[in-house]
């Protein structure tokens, strides 16, 4: 019986992870397959969003809903900023592009810090109560999170596969130059593309806010582990990000409860060594040209 | 502009070639001469302490130079440092071996399991390469977390010995700073003389084009080895020769953030050449001296200077004083 409870405990823990480093890797792998560039901004993103989360719904409490859209949309347009004047300028020089994504993360997180000190904060969560069935009871807070992405990741889907927006995207990350012949304007697709991927990885960070807490440095290790990710899925491949992500959730969930948390980050990062060694191009990815 | 300097210096390299040779040889016996009288005429600490890091710090980014002149970036770059600090502290704490021996053992275990780590991870290109030495960077700061009863984990080691050369302990600033001056010779000479061998070829070449220097029968993994071996060994050594300086060490001494501080000061100064990480060590080094008091903004400040650099000066510092130079010694050519 105990086992069951620690069992099902795992199992949502490794989900509620799970989700959002999916979440996580979809963005990153979505901007590294459209533009071949290597974000390694995207986990100050997602801490941008946790802040903008926090801020709106504690200060302005408002409903949480609209602290999403906010965190999304405000976001979303600032990477579209930061792609078109800072990142555009090295589109033929993927190494350049790689570093000047580095400077962009230590320039942001110091900046976080400057104007929000570095003292973590704790959210209030956005539901209480606890869904009991059985011998087991889920708290609502780690099912909302679960269920919104869920749907964030439904709607994103929905977008690629469905709009022509989407399908322009696609066409892009597939051969650039091709789409350019067919006339699709490559320009207003890159930062569009590198939008939605941040704005992806603050709902992501707006989500996590009442789980974990809201700090300038919380963005290290979603971004570390959505590295994992797509090194497990494959750079580039959106469905190789969402089982990679889920999959490393239940992993890490796993193992965390054998082991204690630092080894289970250790066992993660040699999983990955080991991966790259036997398939390079991931579980789902495709061998590079 | 780089195109037509390169064809100035092809036609006029016969008439030109004396002088060119002179005024770099004469400009080095002034700048070395002043980097050894200089410490003794200041009797302010802090700014010799500032020189050892400038020199230390020089040899970190020569070194990364040395990985990047294959057409690899490394990021796990200050987790070689941290290997090679730990060797050298735990040799000198648990067996009293000699630090100057410690930081030869430390150049060797590093460079060592960079030919090891090199042999998996060099397989991977680009991308995969950095996102690579990124995790393992992270992976080898976990086992030192971790690893309590070797490495003490988050409290450190405490009482490091000095380096100490026929009996006389380098122990004040002052001492190290020509210890560490002298390192820094012995770096940039090997280094340079290695640019300019048969492997330094090989490495331009590579870097150039992969798949033409593979296709022209150059053996690629090999020589990437041999760079990522022989950068990630000076860094180790220069790591253990720093420690002994400082004398403390924990797993916070060397992290990520340095790897990037190497990453900006190698870019800043100029990636291409091997005198550019020296240069962007001497400007960024003591720079954030000048911004004491605000948290947080030194990196802030090296982050804007590594992306203007990137924007605006591609090729780092070295291009503008190459510039310059260029202008100065030979006059302005005809179209």
């Amino acid at each position: 019986m105990d086992y069951s409870i620690l069992l099902a405990q795992a199992v949502l823990n490794g989900l509620v992870i799970g989700v959002m480093y999916m979440l996580m890797a979809v963005g990153f792998t979505l901007v590294f397959g459209i533009m071949r560039v290597v974000n390694f901004a995207h986990g100050e993103f997602y801490m941008l969003g946790a802040f903008t989360g926090f801020f709106t719904y504690v200060y302005w409490e408002i409903p949480f809903i609209v602290c999403l859209l906010i965190a999304a949309l405000t976001i979303g347009i600032l990477g579209m900023l930061v792609e078109r004047t800072l990142i555009q300028p090295f589109r033929s020089d993927e190494m350049s592009g790689m570093i000047a994504t580095l400077a962009i993360s230590v320039i942001i997180q110091n900046g976080a810090v400057l104007l929000w000190g570095p003292q973590p904060r704790a959210m209030p969560d956005i539901v209480t109560g606890t869904l009991a069935i059985g011998p087991f009871s889920f708290p609502w807070s780690r099912l909302v999170v679960i269920a919104a992405a869920a749907l964030i990741f439904t709607a994103f889907w929905l977008f690629m596969q469905r709009t022509r927006l989407g399908r322009a995207m696609r066409a892009v990350a597939q051969d650039t130059e091709t789409a350019l012949i067919q006339g699709i304007r490559v320009n207003y697709i890159y930062p569009l593309a590198f939008g939605m991927s941040v704005a992806l990885a603050a709902l992501a960070g707006a989500l996590m806010g009442p789980v974990f807490s809201v700090s300038p440095f919380v963005g290290l290790t979603p971004m570390l582990k959505a590295f994992v990710v797509v090194i497990l899925g494959g750079l580039g491949s959106v469905p190789g990000a969402v089982v990679g992500g889920l999959l490393l959730g239940m992993i890490e969930s796993f193992t965390a409860t054998i082991f204690g948390s630092l080894m289970s980050d250790i066992l993660q990062l040699l999983l990955v060594i080991l991966i790259l060694l036997v398939r390079p191009a991931g579980l789902l990815g495709q061998r590079e040209a | 502009m780089e195109g037509s300097s390169i064809a100035t210096m092809g036609r006029d390299e016969p008439r030109l070639a004396p002088r060119r040779r002179l005024l770099p040889a004469a400009v080095l016996v002034i700048v070395l001469a002043a980097a050894l009288i200089l410490p003794q005429l200041t009797s302010n600490q802090f700014y010799i302490h500032l020189a050892n890091l400038m020199l230390l710090n020089s040899i970190f980014a020569v070194s990364l130079g040395l990985i990047a002149s294959v057409g690899q970036i490394s990021l796990g770059h200050a987790a070689f440092v941290a290997a090679g600090a730990y060797v050298s502290a735990l040799a000198a704490l648990s067996f009293k071996l000699p630090p100057i021996l410690g930081i030869v053992l430390a150049g060797l275990v590093t460079g060592l399991a960079a030919v090891l780590l090199g042999k998996i991870l060099l397989r991977l290109r680009g991308v995969y390469f950095v996102l690579v030495t990124f995790l393992a960077g992270q992976v080898f700061t976990l086992i030192v977390l971790n690893w309590e009863s070797v490495t003490h984990g988050a409290n450190g080691l405490l009482g490091i010995p000095a380096i100490s050369i026929f009996g006389l302990p380098l122990s004040t600033r002052l001492r190290f700073y020509y210890f560490a001056l002298a390192a820094f010779i012995i770096v940039v000479t090997f280094v340079w003389a290695l640019m300019r061998s048969q492997y330094g070829r090989a490495f331009r070449s590579i870097a150039e084009n992969v798949r033409l220097a593979e296709s022209s029968g150059i053996d690629v993994s090999h020589y990437q080895i041999v760079a990522f071996a022989l950068g990630s060994g000076i860094a180790g050594a220069a790591g253990a020769a720093m420690v002994h300086y400082i004398r403390f060490l924990s797993p916070d001494s060397f992290t990520f953030n340095d790897s990037i501080a190497y990453i900006t000061m190698l870019v800043v100064g100029g990636r291409h050449t091997m005198i550019g990480g020296v240069l962007g060590a001497l400007f960024l080094t003591p720079l954030p001296e000048l911004f004491r008091g605000f948290v947080g903004a030194q990196h802030i400040i090296y982050g804007v200077i590594l992306l203007s650099v990137l924007l605006f000066i591609p090729n780092g510092l070295v291009s503008i004083g190459r510039s310059f130079f260029s202008k100065g010694s030979e006059p302005e050519t005809p179209k």
